[in-house]
């Protein structure tokens, strides 16, 4: 008989809070169960890439010092609290693998940002989370070091690229985790494990220290199990950073209005999203649902028509390859990465170490995206791409003339089977209601709305929302919890799971 | 499908992108890539005339400038830890001016 998970498991950040304040728990105490939990249980679903057990040991004890002294109020907003990072962000002295055999082994020499401020706001670092290789791919299933399964079903897949940092926090490792998103890869990882992801607006969290894929598209967001914790997490790591120039200088309080509801708010949807092909009847339905119950809680539901979101999948996949070429340019085998060994000229290492050191999907992107910025075929594809991108930001631009927000589908169904989807055309389709937000730099998060009525597993809805205005899908999204709940631990690692 | 690329197009990709590949490996690619290459014609078939690029999502950027003075940076060791091949304090990579290979 297995443990029954911890019994932080089902901790937000307001009830570890009180814990510490309270002296119910110190901060090691806290730690030492969580990091029990993770060898008792990630087993399971191989979230974790890397535990980090002394950096964490080490933390909770800054934090326990300063209870001590009475100073809780000022070990800052996330103060004890357990989190992970996906694993293409560098934290000193760890392995930042991006799931890649060009990776294995590199250490970071120095701390991203994001994650940077997590800890300066007192947070425990727990660990690096598993993805897709350099997070091209929407179900962990290319990860180099294999697959993250889904804690709702260990058969399917968790999602991707953030598949790690969703898993963990559904799984209730920890309370909460940090992914990024190119073109979902927060918001469909997040609706395939059932809880909460936030990709902000771009330009709302440095990506300083988080390798690159896709440069005009890439931004940093948080997975939480309540809504609440993913504004305090946004507050700990928005905002100007001289080290990223494409950074705002943000000041927002996101947990401010978290309470205020719906009403008089207005909410757009897409009728053309719930007839799009490969929408799922299930998924379709909880939308219909939500629409209804937003409806009913206040707002104004408003149809609006985003016509050029269906060339979305097509820019993106010219994007982003082409920026993925670029940025995967720099693995050279010389400076740091895979080096295959015994090469007398420095045109056969080349080959042979980036031939090894990359996996299928990154080797397609790279060769698709030098395809496509060559001479000649720029013109038909990549830049028609940009200036398409400029088509849908329009489109969402007109919207938010008519409304505050927009509801939508975040993935079109719900977890699928490992293997099931096997051609890349058809993965990429995974991606169909999230990539838009990321052409036009909007901000997305995906909130759970329940379990589909016929696979039975978790559904989230997309809130959408224009740029740097991401209060106000938090609330919406606020409203929707008070309705749905917050994010469940799925079953099997629930405190009461008689798993055996 | 369109054939848009053939498999010596895929090989000269191969080599400029310096991925070493098989004969086998080029042929899967080449199916995979045109299958790719396929799926993005929406794109092709747009009336774009007069639609101005958006190259980035952030219009407003300008360059960033500062003082030019000596900030913190890596030490050689640090910047070297990761190095595969390292000698005297430098990365070593195989000779490229003349004949010969690792010393």
């Amino acid at each position: 008989m297995m443990s029954v998970s911890s019994s932080f498991a089902h901790m937000g950040i307001a009830e570890i809070h009180a814990g510490l304040a309270n002296k119910e728990f110190s901060a090691k105490e806290l730690t030492t169960s969580v990091l029990s939990n993770i060898e008792e249980n990630d087993k399971d679903i191989h979230s974790f890439l890397e535990v980090t057990p002394d950096l964490a040991m080490a933390s909770a004890e800054v934090v326990d010092a300063r209870i001590a002294k009475g100073e809780f109020e000022q070990a800052g907003i996330l103060a004890g609290i357990p989190i992970g990072y996906k694993d293409n962000m560098n934290l000193i002295g760890t392995h930042t693998t991006c799931s890649s055999n060009m990776l294995e082994g590199y250490v970071s020499p120095y701390t991203a940002t994001c994650v940077q401020r997590t800890i300066d706001a007192g947070a425990i670092p727990i660990g690096k989370l598993n993805m897709d290789e350099f997070a091209f791919g929407s179900s962990t299933e290319t990860s180099a070091f294999g697959p993250t399964l889904n804690p709702w079903d260990t058969q399917r897949v968790p999602g991707g690229s953030s598949g790690g940092s969703a898993a963990a926090v559904a799984a209730g490792l920890v309370p909460v985790t940090l992914g990024s998103d190119t073109g979902g890869s927060i918001r469909q990882p997040a609706s395939f494990c059932g809880v909460i992801g936030v990709k902000p607006t771009y330009g709302m969290v440095s990506r300083y220290g988080i390798v690159a894929f896709g440069s005009s598209l890439d931004q940093v967001g948080p997975f939480s199990r309540n809504v609440h914790d993913a504004a305090v997490c946004l507050n700990a790591i928005s905002g100007h950073d001289p080290l990223d120039c494409t950074s705002q200088d943000i000041k927002t309080d996101f947990t401010v209005g978290l309470d205020r509801g719906v009403e008089g708010m207005r909410i757009g949807y897409v009728p053309a999203f719930l007839e799009a092909q490969g929408l799922t009847p299930e998924v379709r339905r909880k939308i219909e649902e939500v629409i209804d119950k937003l409806r009913e809680a206040g707002a104004e539901l408003v149809e609006i028509e985003l016509p050029n979101a269906k060339a979305a999948i097509s820019a993106y996949y010219v994007l982003g390859p082409c920026e993925a070429f670029s940025n995967l340019a720099r693995f050279d085998s010389v400076r740091y990465g895979f080096c295959d060994p015994g090469h007398a000229d420095m045109g056969g290492q080349y080959e042979a170490s980036r031939a090894k050191g990359f996996g299928d999907e990154a080797r397609r992107r790279i060769m698709l995206g030098s395809y496509l910025l060559s001479s000649g075929v720029y013109d038909t594809y990549y830049y028609p791409a940009q200036q398409v991108r400029t088509l849908i930001t329009e489109d969402y631009l007109r919207a938010y003339e008519k409304v505050d927000c927009i509801i939508a589908p975040c993935a079109p169904r719900t977890a699928f089977k490992f293997g099931e989807i096997a051609d890349p055309t058809q993965m990429y389709l995974a991606d169909m209601f999230t990539i838009s937000i990321n052409i036009a730099g909007n901000g997305g998060m995906s909130v759970p709305i329940g379990l589909g009525d016929e696979t039975g597993l978790p559904i989230g809805a997309q809130l959408i929302c224009p740029a740097f205005k991401d209060e106000t899908m938090l609330r919406v999204a606020a409203a929707l919890e008070r309705i749905y709940g917050p994010a469940e631990v799925a079953p099997a690692f629930a405190l009461n799971s008689d798993k055996e | 499908m369109t054939q848009h690329l053939t498999e010596s197009d895929v090989a000269l990709i191969a080599e400029y992108t310096r991925i070493g590949m098989t004969p086998d490996e080029v042929a899967r690619m080449t199916v995979d890539l045109n299958a790719i290459i396929d799926s993005l014609s929406p794109i092709t078939e747009y009336d774009l005339d007069g639609v101005e690029p958006t190259f980035h999502p952030i219009g407003t950027l300008s360059n960033v400038m500062r003082e030019d003075v000596v900030g913190e940076s890596f030490s050689q060791q640090t910047a070297l830890e990761n190095a595969p091949k390292q000698q005297d304090g430098q990365f070593l990579i195989p000779a490229i001016l003349s004949d010969g290979g690792d010393r």
